[in-house]
């Protein structure tokens, strides 16, 4: 995990709002397939995408209550990633042995953020009182390659590897969620309460994300064939 | 009232239908298809109803209808006039039937992507891919403004005929190794699709969520 190539921190690995309590979504971190899942309770967590049992993604599975599923055979695990239950055999007190790999996960900042590493320092924090979480984007292109997109624009780094920029004349920030080599996730805040904006501001800022994201891969494109 | 639905269990395009006779609650007859391997709808006697040898097919009295999409209106406008299903508010039902049409058209590549990664059809895997990301990024980035409006649906805040001929291609799509990773907002929408009255799956779309 010490690979330069991954550097240890927090990453942003999905928008808090796009996660509806009792659902789970699969997404990645360097290659590593994960599960992001909000319990009933409204807790969110981010796992290794795999039950012990046979190695089936838990993100095709269920929340039921504070507890994670699986498809196959309706394994159920806690908050904490221990087995707890086997339909199979209802009666048995299931072992300590048998456990979800969990990581280090926060909510913050409109997203939820997950360790990675073993020792990933201090969570993200951008400085700004309150900011309204716009969207995701999804790009087949290294996050080397958007953070360069963003450096022209960006008037600075943040301690939390926020990226700044401006939108259809709207300050945001961008937190870059490498999923593998060759992709990665731009999950976009706007720099302003949700009070101070209008819909049409936010649906201008989400225009202007999908222009931005034209541009990438336009650029990325002309490179690729140079 | 007597309808008949010719469908393939593992057809999308079946289950479109499928899905707006449970949400209108439709009594019908169904008459399952042997569509793959049997390509039993390429022969006498499927063939004689549709020339086309394609599915579903439906079959009310006299009316004999191919196309999902054609079958989604026609029920619609039969059982459901003035209903929520078929806008007829002139701007919410151009927009309606531009997303009936992308089901159709852009969409299919999905369709063709499953047929070939399941059943063996011979297809451009790469292509197909490719452009079934390209339509799901489509509908993605359509929902993400939808929800800036606070419009739960593809039209609107409520359910129409285009969110019934969508939801079956993304809801299959990791039958062809697409998974919901990158498509949030689609995520969200096809949860509330799932919670529409008389909502049913078909293979491939767990009970559990």
């Amino acid at each position: 995990m010490s690979d330069p190539g991954q550097p240890q921190g927090w990453y942003a690995v999905a928008l808090a709002a796009d996660l509806d309590p009792g659902t789970s979504a699969g997404t990645r971190l360097f290659g590593a397939e994960l599960v992001v899942w909000r319990d009933a309770a409204g807790s969110a967590h981010v796992w290794e995408d795999r039950c012990p049992h046979r190695g089936m993604r838990l993100s095709f599975g269920f929340v039921r209550g504070d507890h994670i599923a699986c498809l196959y055979h309706g394994w159920q695990y806690d908050a904490a990633g221990q087995c707890r239950y086997i339909p199979a055999h209802p009666d048995l007190a299931v072992s300590p042995m048998i456990r979800a790999r969990t990581y280090a996960s926060l909510e913050r900042l409109g997203l939820v953020w997950a360790a990675w590493g073993e020792e990933p320092g201090p969570p993200p924090d951008a400085g700004a009182d309150s900011l309204t979480p716009l969207r995701s984007l999804y790009l087949d292109r290294p996050a080397a390659r958007v953070r360069t997109a963003f450096a022209d624009a960006s008037k600075g780094g943040l301690a939390s590897g926020l990226l700044r920029t401006t939108l259809a004349e709207i300050p945001v920030l961008v937190a870059v969620q490498p999923l593998a080599d060759d992709r990665c996730a731009a999950h976009f805040l706007i720099d302003r309460p949700s009070d101070a904006l209008t819909r049409s501001d936010r649906a201008r800022v989400a225009s202007a994300c999908m222009a931005w994201r034209r541009s990438v891969e336009a650029r990325s494109g002309e490179r690729a064939a140079s | 009232m007597s309808l008949t639905l010719y469908d393939y269990e593992l057809d999308e395009n079946g289950y479109k239908v499928r899905l707006l006779l449970g949400a209108l609650g439709l009594p019908h007859a169904t008459v399952a298809v042997d569509m793959i391997p049997g390509a039993e709808q390429t022969r006498a006697p499927l063939i004689d109803l549709n020339p086309l040898g394609t599915l579903p097919i439906l079959v009310d009295g006299e009316t004999v209808l191919r196309e999902a999409e054609a079958i989604l209106l026609y029920l619609a406008q039969r059982f459901d006039p003035g209903g929520p299903w078929l806008p007829r508010e002139p701007d919410a039902f151009g927009r309606t039937m531009a997303w009936l049409v992308f089901a159709a058209r852009d969409l299919h590549a999905a369709t063709l992507a499953r047929r070939t990664a399941m059943f063996d059809v011979p297809g451009d895997a790469i292509a197909l891919e490719r452009a079934s990301r390209d339509a799901f990024r489509a509908m993605e980035d359509h929902m993400v403004l939808q929800a800036i409006a606070d419009a739960g649906f593809f039209v609107g805040a409520t359910a129409t005929l285009a969110d019934l001929a969508l939801f079956p291609a993304f809801a299959l799509s990791r039958d062809h190794g697409i998974d919901h990773e990158a498509y949030p907002a689609l995520r969200r929408w096809a949860r509330r699709v799932r919670a529409l009255p008389g909502f049913r799956t078909m293979p491939g779309i767990p009970d559990y969520h």
